[in-house]
């Protein structure tokens, strides 16, 4: 055959080529087994490969039907099946509390250092409504296949990168400061410094505007149709969000309400510019307890099960027992006002005037970490698991591993402070005094993009999955802007 | 187990080819290591060990694999996660390796999964992929010899149902 060839032409050799080079060729997904066949596929991690197999042939397409691929992509995107499974076992308002009793908690969790009472199988974080719970989702029927996940997961975080469609909105005729802002499963609440609260639906439409503060409001919780806010009129009002009727005003404060949350459907618990904290049960509209301790205002409070934690002014951080009324620790080390304070049950974590970030152990009151970097006020802070992400008035944003008590990424997010910070599993989304909205990759760190045009500034963001709510003032007015990242229903199913 | 003596076997392949190989570039197979385990050295070492599914040209091609690679670290046993969820990176000397026609190619892959030896299995999955990889549904046809077996109006709905994944 060889002196065959030889004896060719140029050109005969190149019919000999076109005729043999197909005869070489061979289809893997017919000469392979299955199992070798979805094998190969597993080794494709970008779904576009994938779409595009699926439409080779008969054959290619029915072995990319099968869902062991999509599952580990999925995997492999980390697209966990939350948006399904996990939340219909979880439901937002889940009545699952700690036991009362907080050595039995103790008891039944030996291996955990869960701080007693403060019993992790709480889902109820201070938070009413977690945040990472997307209304959309809910909404949806059960998702399908591994495949429709994914699709569904890749369209949403293409739109987080490079899309979404947004409605901006005036909410107000003067320029009222944003002074919280908060997104559940059902409404938008926004407070400002001009005494009033609006309520919108999840698209951003006027529901209700609750009126009866009658100075700026400071602090507010949402829990399913309830409303809760505090401010500078020393009052504790609670509010029906469905109607827009008041239902309590809770007096006793004798200074600023500066912070506020709910440990459970009926208990509020606010701290103010007057030293103190209340407890409140806002069914009967009375206090429960008054907790006396701090020296100066009381700036933050995290709840979990029965304890809250609280940082103050006095530069110290109080742990409490809701149930007994009184303080188990103080936490003593910062060296200036402590502005911000996350607690998980497990660690709490300050952000204090003096530039640093403490990590404290409730259980003991021991400091088990200062983390050092930001050379300003430390005002924004979120902990979840091992991470904890922080926002300062020197404009930086970092991220810290509190396994290694280190930091992973220093982000150089904005020309002025951190006004508004954010971060789930996937990205973290800071919003600064400089008028701007960046969205950040919390694994690499990466800036994702800029959302939204630069404002004059940004009071407050806030989101969830498929959905962003930027506050922002523009042209001396104060704007809304809905983002929505979710794909339209048809191209889903 | 293996001590510094380098002992042989001896394969015979589906055509009746016999090999001497060396025992630890065959035990990167963990067929034959298991055989080995389980019948005794001294029973394994003086027989031939058929290799009833493979031919004697691939099995020359896995042995040579088996050669290059026999001072590799034994993959760890979670393979399934870990070594393929990375990416579809292939070091030099493997991708010159499988720089062979697609029936070869394949040959090895059947081969690899048959003898057992993961890496060479994911190399060689790996490899097909990259062919995938990059490619319009018509050139993955042109790279494999495919017929287009849909009808036109089939054609245009899988392309509308995958059009999600393209960059928009």
């Amino acid at each position: 055959l060889a002196d065959l060839l030889n004896l060719c032409t140029s050109q005969q050799l190149s019919f000999v080529r076109q005729y043999v080079d197909p005869l070489l060729k061979k289809d893997p997904f017919t000469s392979l087994p299955n199992e070798i066949c979805l094998r190969i596929l597993s080794c494709i991690d970008d779904p576009k490969v994938l779409a595009r197999a699926s439409q080779v042939s008969q054959r290619w397409r029915e072995l990319l039907a099968d869902d062991v691929t999509w599952m580990k992509l999925c995997a492999k995107h980390d697209y966990g099946r939350r948006m399904s499974e996990a939340q219909i076992n979880a439901p937002p308002t889940s009545s699952l509390r700690p036991p009362p009793n907080p050595v039995q908690s103790v008891f039944e969790e030996p291996a955990t250092q869960t701080f007693p009472g403060a019993s992790m199988v709480a889902s109820g974080s201070s938070r009413s409504f977690d945040s990472s719970m997307s209304t959309t989702a809910l909404r949806r029927p059960k998702i399908r296949s591994y495949k429709s996940h994914f699709k569904q997961r890749y369209l949403v975080e293409t739109a987080w990168k490079t899309g979404g469609r947004n409605i901006a909105r005036h909410i107000t005729q003067d320029q009222g400061v944003v002074t919280s802002l908060h997104l559940t499963p059902k409404y938008i609440v926004v407070a400002l410094d001009n005494a009033k609260i609006h309520v919108f639906n999840t698209e951003g439409n006027q529901q209700k505007t609750l009126q009866g503060h009658v100075m700026g409001v400071w602090a507010m919780v949402p829990w399913d149709d309830v409303l809760v806010s505090g401010g500078c009129d020393r009052d504790v009002r609670v509010w029906n969000m469905a109607t827009g009727d008041s239902i309590h005003t809770l007096r006793g404060h004798t200074s600023t309400v500066r912070c506020l949350k709910m440990s459970d459907s009926v208990t509020a618990i606010s701290g103010s510019r007057d030293t103190t904290l209340r407890v409140w049960d806002i069914n009967t509209g009375l206090c429960k307890n008054v907790l006396v301790g701090h020296q100066a205002s009381v700036r933050c409070l995290e709840i979990k099960g029965d304890i809250v934690v609280s940082g103050s002014y006095d530069t110290t951080a109080r742990v409490w027992s809701i149930s007994e009324g009184r303080c188990l620790r103080t936490l003593s080390g910062h060296f200036s006002q402590i502005y911000a304070i996350a607690f998980d049950g497990t660690r709490i974590a300050t952000g204090s005037l003096d530039t640093s970030v403490r990590i404290w152990d409730p259980t003991n009151g021991s400091c088990q970490a200062i983390l050092q970097g930001h050379t300003s006020l430390v005002g924004q802070l979120q902990m979840r698991g091992n991470t904890l992400v922080t926002g300062g008035s020197d404009g930086s944003v970092r991220v810290w591993s509190l396994e290694k008590m280190a930091p992973i990424h220093r982000l150089a997010a904005h020309d002025n402070s951190v006004t508004s910070l954010q971060f789930d599993d996937t990205r973290v989304v800071s919003g600064g005094s400089d008028g701007r909205v960046k969205v950040w990759d919390l694994k690499t760190g990466q800036l994702v993009r800029e959302l939204t045009a630069p404002a004059d500034a940004v009071w407050r963001v806030a989101f969830e999955e498929e959905k962003c709510v930027v506050m922002a003032s523009r042209s001396n007015r104060t704007i809304m802007e809905v983002w929505s990242f979710s794909p339209p229903e048809d191209v889903l199913y | 187990m293996s001590e510094g003596t380098v002992t042989k076997l001896t394969l015979v392949a589906n055509d009746g080819q016999k090999m001497q190989v060396d025992r630890q570039v065959a035990e990167k197979s963990v067929l034959i290591k298991n055989m080995l385990d389980d019948l005794g050295d001294d029973a394994m070492l003086s027989a031939e060990i058929p290799i009833p599914n493979v031919n004697d040209t691939v099995l020359k091609k896995v042995i040579e694999w088996c050669e290059h690679h026999k001072a590799d670290p034994a993959a760890s046993n979670d393979d399934d996660s870990d070594s393929r969820k990375k990416t579809t990176d292939i070091d030099e000397w493997d991708q010159k390796f499988m720089q062979v026609d697609q029936e070869m190619l394949f040959e090895i892959i059947l081969a690899s999964n048959y003898l057992d030896i993961k890496p060479l299995l994911d190399v060689g999955c790996k490899t097909v992929a990259n062919m995938i990889k990059g490619k319009s549904p018509e050139e993955i046809r042109k790279t494999f010899n495919i017929t287009n077996d849909f009808t036109p109006e089939e054609e245009e709905q899988i392309r509308r149902e995958n059009e999600w994944a393209e960059d928009r």
